[in-house]
């Protein structure tokens, strides 16, 4: 059994085998009885904070205000929490992001790093001021707004909404400035890069961006007439929307832990008596496990609770710690290296370790750190090694490479976050940052024995996910536990140094791939052996992908895992597809140049999947693709080139998904226990229930993110759409019957039956509106029911897996600087087939998000550790480098629609399948344009220097 | 403690316990937040007249250390004067940094040394016995490996005004130029040489010289707002097609600023065209150790100084001659600093590269 809070999960599919049964961190202290390894502040409540108060008067969003500040407090804690006005948001904590701009005088400013002494006489206007001077609270009509915040939503400039408010403060002073300038010109999308270049959006909203900011520019938003396709724009763009970082109860209580140094220790002494001393302390708990055992550096080893922030850092300082520092496995080569040390020496620590997948443990040899092979995704193995015997002697084509990815971090600009409160002994609300708002309750109820309607776990907005936020992990357990111990909500927020030390990552991986074809190009054999660094989980399944794709032909699939002492990876977006299309994809890019051949053509003879094949088709259409250069057309300074990927994703859904309608003379309400972290849950359900009725959207009062509604589907592996579509359906549909009914009687109808807009009939149409202010209260429940001919995999704990394997193809064309080394993606086409697009506006600001994502990963993102010591040296988002909004080219969309007739609905997940094939067609890209085939991510311009070089 | 002195006389000479001097802030709080940086703060926000720019009769420009760097960038008579420095201020960190950070602070902020910043970490500049990243991981670190501490100077400001040969103004402590304010890189103790509570009043920027034309380049892995791999400042005077006059320095390389004085050499007397720029940038590495993981910013050093050399040969030159009366100034239809700071721009190798690069002095 592994101790560690921090890293034990399960994988999505509930009960997972090798997992199944396992009480997470059940051997950890604040499971149990908590005299030995808790305690309790002695001193009664701190009435009066210590330390020194500067008055400060200053004016923010129109109103004076006194304040007292310590010096040390940053403009944003004081306006936040002070004031009140949590609308700006922490995100990076250096000034990188740009989530905390507010205007200071009219001029956007960092305010993480603006001490609050600074506001001294000055004028403040944060995004609840916008366009609604003077009034900071109050409700501002849609006309009220500035055209910039209703731009956003015209254009769909946002997703999760965390970085809208700053991104929306300092594209309006740019606005502002431009208008007076230029009047109703267009600035260039240069000018905007220039102005945005200090705000990151994890999300990838950056192309919708461009359009609001251009378009507020020329004076397109002055107006409030612009349809908002996303359902919660307005809060978000209005700052209104409340995130679990926002939430400040009375009394609330902020928790700080202590985080080991060191990656591989034994912990010899944990004494906090000191630091339960500090007046303002509340309470502290452990979280190490029987054994003390510390097997990443950034385990979170105790924590405790304090009337703020500063008081519990303090307080953190006066524990007392000693270490047993043992010698660490840093990376694979450490891990495998003679005599390293071993991460799960004895047996019972290897029954439950962290899992990095999405899918389930399968029982697998383990010999040290190694752990596999898992074989499972073989097919005709033996004769997959005759074919490429055959091919090694010369038959047919053979393409032999070992392709690498390295560590990349989730980075939600929502950092992992929960708040817990206690009433009693036996019940519990949370505020979490999560992306599976109903298992989450259930899972809690189980993990500390209460009954399930006596947990609520609530989430309204969700500062993004990817699935780092799909499982019960050490935050919740530390804001359970402290607020037990302290009789009080807790909040706990993970800083951006720990967030990107153990909030998630997607393991690296070491793929060696070999592709045989006969003499005639058809492919003979697959082979696929991947070495996965998942740090100290386990789960490496990156031949899963390997399975799904051109699946005639013969193949040999290994996977292992090298365990070594790093964080654990968690699922990350299409966990395994990036690594696995990495290698595949420039595999099969190989093979059509040794052949050559065009390289659609030869996907196109070995996939017989019907919504690649319609894709290729797209693809052969598209002028820049049909006249791309030659390979290495050009020679000079500056070369482009163009790649092309396809990629596999299963589809998913939840058939336990439900939605609740409640309808009446208030309106229509449609509730179910999903959330929405900008993947668009209520927008999907809005305009369903909206469509079938012949209603605009905003008629459904739509409701999310509450356990306590009918449940919904977790937000992970593409399932949301696929699960509500068709409950949101059903449920309209019992709604229609039941109004008609309803309106027949009542209003004496003759051939009633449902209609656009209302109940028609001889006479004419009775409109929704009518019948619901004479109808009782109706309450109807949809349900998602059986695909026809049923599911490929029927639930297993709530999980289906679908009769169809959505298709991607994503094509590039990117320009190298060989001076430099500099790689910029000037045009990208993203062409998938889902089935029916319920959402076309959102559905293409996911799939750019995607895309974005993708090329982030192929191009910047890299975690790095110390190789020795394995402490995190990207430890901020200067370091960690993600996507700026300079860096994104032009991107299209295209979506096929045919197919997936059995599919009910016939919508299936899309949100994977977008960010799995950006990167092997970035190495495609990269190959055609100056004959270097990338072997290594990310192209850092010291690899493509040397990669051009030779 | 906090304590927000108005004028320079209420600031006593710095005792044996100083206080940690805050301006802009935008280093100093992450750094308080850390631990790195604790003791009572002398405030300088109601400190008057350090944030102004003053001109002398020669045309030679004083800039107060209160100046925020955004302000700098903007300033339409600096930028006539000295086209580089002010491309190179409004290149570096974001806008909503550049509008907090002042002049002063960017030049003594601390370095960005990822072992440096680990609260838990005892490198050679806290005090520990050993470089950390030296024996760890230095791919962003130095290529001329000239001192004990393997960490390259983070201060593009700094960089600029070695090539302008400025100097600075010392409350409580001597003026030094910028070349002494840095020194070799063999001083572990900090990232300048300012002794510990001495407070930097004003940058003092020599008269330009007539008709330069200058450029300022980072090389980075993104578009925009990003710690130079390499950055480079260019500043030339070309007569008749022969070069002049010439300053080239280079930040993002060493623990110090570093001024490439064997480049400029190679240049002065030299036709001002793609064949000196070549031969000069080739002998930029001269002097340069690596350190194993930095070899690969060798070629980046020379490329960037041929860019950078190159988008100078291309810059408008400045029409600064003496004296830079203000309002003559206001009036000149000078290109915002920002966009002469030089850039990736989206499709690098379209013309649009070469029309930025003549913005880049076009004042």
């Amino acid at each position: 059994m592994t101790n560690e809070i921090s890293t034990t999960r399960r994988g999505f599919l509930r009960g997972s085998i090798g997992t199944a049964g396992a009480a997470l961190v059940a051997d950890a202290a604040c499971s149990r009885p908590l005299e030995l390894e808790s305690g309790v502040g002695t001193q009664a409540p701190a009435t009066v904070e210590a330390g020194e108060r500067v008055p400060v008067s200053t004016t923010v969003n129109g109103k004076a205000r006194s304040l007292e500040v310590h010096p040390d407090d940053s403009a944003l804690d004081v306006v936040r929490k002070t004031l009140g006005l949590t609308g700006s948001k922490l995100g990076c904590g250096h000034g990188a992001c740009g989530a905390c701009t507010m205007q200071l005088d009219g001029t956007p400013v960092v305010t993480c790093l603006l001490p609050a002494t600074a506001l001294e006489g000055r004028t403040v206007i944060t995004v609840e001021g916008l366009g609604a001077e003077g009034d900071d609270h109050g409700e501002p009509p849609e006309t009220a707004l500035h055209p910039v915040q209703r731009a956003f939503m015209a254009e769909d400039a946002l997703q999760c909404g965390y970085c809208t408010p700053g991104f929306v403060v300092e594209a309006a002073a740019f606005h502002d400035a431009w208008r007076k300038e230029h009047g109703d010109s267009k600035p260039s999308r240069d000018e905007v890069a220039a102005a945005l270049s200090g705000h990151l959006c994890r999300c990838g909203a950056y192309t919708q961006i461009y359009a609001a900011v251009q378009g507020a520019c020329a004076g397109r938003f002055d107006a409030a007439d612009s349809p908002v396709p996303r359902y919660d724009a307005h809060e978000k763009v209005t700052g209104k929307a409340a995130y679990t970082v926002d939430q400040q109860p009375k009394g609330l209580l902020h928790a700080k832990t202590l985080c080991s140094p060191h990656a591989h220790a034994v912990v010899t002494k944990l004494d906090w008596t000191r630091a339960l001393a500090v007046p303002g302390v509340r309470g502290a708990i452990s979280l190490l496990g029987e054994s003390k055992k510390i097997r990443y550096a950034g385990q979170e080893i105790m924590a405790l609770a304090a009337t703020d922030e500063r008081t519990a850092e303090e307080a953190l300082l006066l524990v007392d710690i000693e270490y047993d520092v043992q010698p660490a496995a840093i990376g694979m080569a450490a891990a495998l290296a003679p005599g390293a040390p071993v991460v799960y020496a004895a047996k019972s620590d290897r029954k439950h370790p962290a899992n990095s997948s999405e899918g389930p443990l399968f029982p697998e040899p383990w010999e040290g750190n190694l752990r596999g092979p898992l074989k499972l995704f073989s097919k005709k193995d033996g004769q997959a090694r005759k074919q490429l015997e055959k091919a090694r002697a010369g038959e047919g084509t053979l393409v032999e490479g070992t392709w690498y990815t390295q560590v990349q971090c989730h980075t939600t600009l929502e950092p992992h976050t929960a708040m817990a409160q206690w009433s009693g002994e036996d019940e519990l609300t949370l505020h979490l940052s999560t992306q599976a708002v109903h298992h989450m309750a259930g899972e809690i109820a189980e993990r500390w024995g209460l009954k399930e309607e006596r947990v609520r776990v609530l989430a309204q907005y969700v500062g993004g996910g990817f699935g780092s936020k799909a499982t019960l992990t050490s935050e919740v357990v530390i804001a359970v536990e402290l607020a037990r111990v302290c009789g009080g909500p807790v909040l706990y927020v993970l800083d951006r140094r720990q967030d990107l030390m153990i909030g998630g990552n997607r393991p690296g991986s070491k793929c060696e791939m070999a592709l045989a074809t006969d003499a005639k190009g058809m492919l003979t054999a697959m082979r696929s052996v991947t070495h996965s660094d998942s740090g100290s989980a386990v789960g490496g399944v990156v031949g899963v992908m390997h399975r799904i794709v051109y699946p005639e032909a013969p193949r040999e699939i290994h996977d292992y895992d090298v365990i070594n002492h790093a964080p654990p990876g968690k699922p990350f977006r299409g966990p395994a597809g990036p690594q696995a299309y990495w290698a595949l994809e420039q595999a099969v890019d190989q093979v059509a140049h040794i052949r050559g051949e065009d390289p659609v053509e030869l996907r196109k003879r070995w996939d017989p999947n019907p919504a690649r094949n319609a894709l290729y088709t797209w693809v052969q259409t598209l002028p820049a693709w049909k006249d791309r250069p030659a390979h290495k057309a050009d020679r000079g300074r500056y070369r482009r080139g163009m790649g092309l990927a396809t990629a596999a994703w299963f589809s998913f859904t939840e058939p336990g998904c439900r939605i609740q309608i409640d309808a009446g003379p208030d309106g229509i309400v449609a509730s179910t226990a999903a959330q929405d972290m900008g993947n668009g849950t209520r927008t999907s359900i809005a305009c369903l229930i909206a469509e079938s009725l012949g209603v605009p959207m905003r008629a459904i009062d739509v409701r999310v993110g509450d356990s306590h509604y009918v449940p919904g589907p977790m937000a992970g592996g593409s399932r949301t759409t696929a699960s509500v579509v068709p409950s949101a359906q059903h449920a309209a549909e019992q709604l229609k019957e039941e109004l008609v009914d309803l309106a027949k009687k009542h209003f004496s109808l003759r051939g009633a039956h449902a209609a656009d807009g209302g109940v028609g009939h001889e006479g004419g149409k009775v409109p929704w509106s009518e019948v619901l202010a004479i109808s009782p209260k109706i309450s109807v429940v949809g349900r998602r029911k059986r695909d026809e001919g049923g599911y490929f995999l029927p639930p297993i704990l709530g999980l289906a897996i679908e009769r169809a394997i959505a298709g991607s193809l994503q094509v590039v064309e990117l320009e190298v600087d060989t001076r430099l080394g500099h790689t910029k993606v000037l045009r990208t086409w993203g062409g998938y087939g889902v089935g029916r697009i319920v959402s076309p506006t959102l559905a293409r600001s996911q799939a750019q998000g995607g895309i974005i994502q993708g090329i982030s990963y192929a191009l910047y993102e890299e975690r790095r550790l110390d190789p020795g010591r394995g402490f995190l040296l990207t430890a901020g988002l200067e370091d960690y480098r993600i996507m700026g909004i300079g860096d994104v080219g032009e991107i299209h969309v295209h979506f096929d629609e045919t197919g997936y007739e059995k599919i009910r609905g016939r919508s299936v997940g899309l949100a994977e399948l977008v960010t799995l094939a950006p990167a092997a067609a970035i190495g495609n890209a990269m190959f055609h344009a100056t004959g270097w085939r990338p072997h290594e991510l990310p192209l850092r311009p010291d690899r493509v220097l040397q990669g051009v070089r030779g | 403690m906090i304590r927000f002195p108005s004028s320079l006389s209420e600031i006593e000479a710095p005792g044996a316990n100083p206080p940690v001097i805050r301006a802009g802030s935008t280093d100093l709080t992450e750094r308080r937040r850390l631990r790195m940086a604790s003791g009572p703060l002398l405030d300088l926000r109601d400190l008057a007249g350090l944030d102004t720019i003053e001109w002398d009769p020669l045309g030679a420009a004083t800039v107060g250390a209160k100046v925020h760097i955004a302000g700098a960038a903007a300033d339409l008579a600096l930028a006539r004067a000295y086209p580089g420095f002010c491309a190179a201020a409004g290149a570096l960190a974001t806008p909503q940094i550049r509008a907090v950070g002042t002049v002063g602070g960017n030049l003594l902020q601390a370095n960005r040394c990822w072992y440096y910043r680990n609260p838990d970490e005892r490198c050679l500049k806290k005090g520990g016995a050993a470089c950390l990243a030296r024996a760890g991981d230095h791919l962003y670190h130095a290529c001329f490996d000239l001192g004990p501490c393997a960490c390259v100077h983070p201060s593009t400001l700094g960089m600029a005004l070695l090539a302008y040969e400025a100097s600075v103004m010392v409350h409580g402590g001597k003026d030094l130029t910028v070349q002494a304010l840095y020194g070799d890189g063999s001083d572990v103790t900090g990232d300048h040489r300012l002794p510990p509570g001495a407070l930097l009043t004003h940058v003092v920027l020599p008269p330009p010289q007539p008709r330069e034309q200058a450029a300022y380049f980072r090389t980075i892995s993104r578009a925009r707002s990003e710690w130079p791999l390499v950055e480079v400042l260019v500043r030339l005077v070309v007569d008749d097609g022969t070069v002049s006059f010439a300053r080239v320095a280079m930040g993002g390389v060493a623990p110090v600023p570093l001024r490439l004085t064997a480049v400029e050499a190679a240049l002065v007397g030299q036709p001002a065209k793609a064949a000196t720029f070549a031969k000069a940038a080739a002998i930029a590495t001269d002097g340069a150790k690596p350190l194993p993981m930095t070899k690969y910013k060798l070629e980046l050093v020379v490329g960037t100084v041929l860019e950078t050399l190159e988008r100078a040969g291309h810059a408008t030159p400045s029409t600064t001659t003496a004296v830079v009366p203000a309002a003559e100034a206001a009036a000149a239809e000078a290109t915002p600093a920002e966009a002469a700071a030089a850039e990736t721009t989206p499709a690098q190798s379209d013309a649009k590269a070469a029309g930025k690069a003549e913005k880049a002095g076009g004042v």
